[in-house]
């Protein structure tokens, strides 16, 4: 008969192994699950996460808060829910005058500024010299915007500016650049557009380097002349340049209103013909202490500007 | 016993140095209080000098000057109250002091305080620095309104007198009135401005001339609807309808000699002055404001002197404004006063009034209409600043045609009495 008992090792080898079943896995350090490949990017972009909480989602949510209460800045916020947007949208008659001046402003700002950087950029991008070109340009960019405001009220000057002195010369009559209210608001977009010309002209020479001169050399090569290579070639491949440009031009285009403030001794006039939503709610919040119903003008644009990107 | 002597020396040792340590901590027990104007360094000049002079004379107190623009003043309470860094004692536009009051920003002067105001200051100013029956501060610079005249342009037009009437100013005005090849106004009879106050701060002076104050007397309503305004605007959209004035042309141009008449307060005479030099009595002319009859009256405005409601040291705050405000031993001006008397300003402070020199032609009207009461306080109505634009805003409709003046002020009346009616 066999024996079939387990031997005194083999019981403690068994035993051995159920406490290592039994036992549970070893905890990792601290500092190796830190150093984990899952942990360590969280640990980098911490710093960032944190900044962009506090400067601003925090914000965002208190000015929100601050939209639906009576605040002065002063005293402690009175809870007024919705009746700001209800005013702004329903009541209030400077509101709508300078949302559409925004939007004049913007579209007209693209409208006129996006094609001619483009056509300038193209051209100097063939010309000799092109880097002092740019440069020139790139000038009113870097120049100081009261600066560019007080150069350009002297050239604009109904009486003594250089225009109507040259438009006198000519024996045309005297336009009101800055006085009339029909032409106000359009004189201020001709100088955003002059001052924003350098930086889009920068933009559409990088989007011009990044096309293969190849392309061209084809196209000649088939007959096309200058007009259908700029047509059918360049615009195309510039097109998403084009659309950068445009977006963020359009975007600083809705909230902008330093020149105006500095062009108009920050009244906007005349007739608030260039009082853009944005100096309207500046002159909201810091003249008239009107805090809620600034941050609900500010609401109201950042959500049209949020429906214009995302279309 | 060495240990015994040990532990005396350590205590002597001890003391000598706690000693030491607490007298540093006295002396930087003193009081430090902050004064917030708009004036700059250079202004403030013999303002600073007494600080100098009352930190001497009170070694407790320690005082510190803050300036901030004009433009910044308001904002730059606004943060410093937020950041809980309020300045002690502000210098402010009369205006603001209803919101600013309504918040609990202001201290409120003792009773004893109020008195000594109400004892040397003019009735005019005072009304400036009170709201709804409650005096806040101490009045300190007064800019009047009257009508300022270019004397020579008037001779040529073959007019020896300014005008008594807003018709006489009308023929005036046209008569001096020119035109470049292009049709622009080179030279304007009359002039406004493109700031808040050129239209609504010679409205207001009008309708005070006229014998209507703007608002009503709890400035919860208007008087934008009655006759004497309406006419009054409407004569403003005349002067640019029949081409005596535009917007081009603005009060600006009066200095540059190329306008004759503009509604304007007192503080322009420095720079006038300094445009016109010896001939400045011979050119610049001051008269009342034009009216159809009856007593002469006038706008005035005034900064005052108040304390933070938050200061630590508020007591001190009033103690100071009080000794910067009388004359102090010798001197025949306070220190404001001297201060204003430099800029060539006018007090609200009625010793330090009659101790400027306010002989010359330029400033007698202006002390005048001081002194007689014809200068009435601008309202301090609630929400001063948004209200001003709005009637600026229709005013200037009137001036570019697009509205008549009863269509504008009856707007203006509607919006700017729903504001009013915010007030608690």
């Amino acid at each position: 008969m066999t024996d079939t008992s387990p031997t005194a090792s083999e019981q403690m080898l068994s035993a051995a192994r159920e406490d290592l079943i039994d036992q549970e896995p070893p905890r990792r350090s601290l500092a190796a699950r830190l150093s984990s490949k899952a942990v360590a990017p969280w640990i980098f972009i911490t710093p960032m996460l944190l900044f962009g909480a506090v400067f601003f989602i925090l914000p965002l949510l208190y000015a929100f808060f601050i939209s639906l209460t009576r605040w002065n800045s002063l005293s402690a916020p009175k809870w007024v829910g919705f009746k700001h947007y209800e005013y702004l949208l329903t009541t209030d008659p400077v509101f709508w005058q300078t949302f559409w001046n925004t939007m004049y402003f913007a579209a007209a700002s693209i409208g006129i500024g996006v094609p001619l950087a483009m056509v300038l950029a193209y051209a100097f991008t063939r010309s000799k010299g092109r880097t002092v070109w740019r440069s020139i340009y790139w000038l009113p960019m870097i120049t100081n915007v009261v600066a560019v405001a007080y150069i350009w009220k002297f050239v604009l000057d109904d009486r003594y500016g250089l225009l109507n002195r040259a438009l006198g010369f000519l024996g045309l009559g005297a336009p009101g650049w800055l006085t009339d209210p029909n032409l106000a608001l359009t004189s201020v977009v001709l100088i955003f557009v002059w001052m924003q010309l350098g930086h889009n002209m920068l933009l559409f020479s990088a989007g011009l380097a990044s096309i293969d001169e190849s392309y061209y050399e084809a196209a000649r090569l088939d007959g096309a002349n200058e007009r259908q290579c700029f047509f059918r070639i360049t615009v195309p491949l510039l097109m998403p340049t084009t659309l950068f440009v445009l977006i963020t031009n359009f975007i600083s285009g809705l909230s902008y209103f330093t020149l105006m403030l500095v062009l108009t001794d920050g009244n906007g006039g005349p007739l608030r013909s260039t009082t853009v939503t944005a100096l309207y709610m500046y002159k909201m919040a810091f003249e008239d202490l009107r805090m809620g119903r600034a941050s609900a003008v500010a609401y109201l644009l950042f959500a049209v500007i949020l429906v214009i990107t995302l279309i | 016993m060495k240990p015994v002597r040990i532990t005396r020396v350590s205590v002597v040792s001890a003391l000598t140095a706690a000693t030491a340590l607490v007298a540093p901590s006295v002396a930087a027990a003193e009081t430090t209080i902050t004064v917030a104007t708009h004036y700059n360094q250079e202004q403030m000049g013999p303002l600073l000098a007494c600080f100098d002079q009352y930190t001497a004379e009170n070694p407790d107190i320690k005082i510190e000057f803050q300036q901030a623009a004009y433009g910044d003043f308001l904002q730059t309470i606004l943060t410093s109250r937020v950041g809980g860094t309020s300045p002690d004692i502000y210098n402010i536009y009369s205006v603001w002091a209803p919101q600013l009051a309504d918040a609990g920003t202001l201290d409120e002067p003792s009773d004893e305080m109020k008195d000594w105001i109400r004892a040397n200051y003019g009735e005019g100013s005072v009304g400036a620095a009170t709201i709804n029956g409650t005096l806040w501060g101490i009045p300190t610079e007064l800019s009047v309104y009257q009508l300022f005249y270019n004397k020579k342009m008037l001779a040529e037009a073959g007019y020896d007198a300014p005008p008594a009437t807003w018709a006489e100013l009308k023929e005036i005005a046209a008569a001096i009135t020119t035109k470049n090849d292009q049709g622009v106004i080179e030279r304007a009879g009359y002039v406004y401005g493109p700031s808040v106050a050129n239209a609504v701060h010679v409205y207001y002076s009008q309708m005070y001339a006229a014998g209507v104050p703007p608002y009503s007397e709890d400035f919860r309503s208007t008087n934008f609807t009655t006759p004497e305004s309406i006419e009054i605007v409407r004569r403003m959209g005349e002067l640019f309808a029949e081409g005596i004035t535009s917007n081009t042309n603005i009060t600006d141009d009066f200095a540059g000699g190329s306008a004759a008449m503009m509604i304007a307060a007192n503080w322009n005479k420095a720079e006038l002055q300094s445009v016109y030099g010896d001939e400045f009595e011979a050119t610049v002319g001051i008269a009342p404001i034009p009216n159809d009859g009856g007593d002469p009256g006038t706008m005035l405005y005034s900064f005052l002197w108040a304390v933070d409601s938050t200061s630590d040291a508020k007591e001190e705050s009033w103690a100071l404004l009080k000794w910067l405000n009388e004359a102090q031993g010798d001197a025949s001006l306070s220190c404001t006063g001297e201060m204003l008397n430099d800029l060539g300003a006018l007090s609200g402070n009625l010793a330090d009034l009659a101790s400027m020199d306010t002989d010359d032609s330029f400033t007698k009207p202006f002390v005048a209409a001081i002194e007689s009461g014809a200068a009435k306080s601008q309202p301090n109505i609630w929400a001063a600043s948004e209200n001003d634009r709005t009637l600026r805003g229709y005013i200037e409709q009137v001036w570019a045609g697009n509205m008549t003046a009863e269509e504008a002020m009856a707007a203006a009346d509607a919006e700017v009495t729903a504001v009013l009616s915010e007030q608690d």
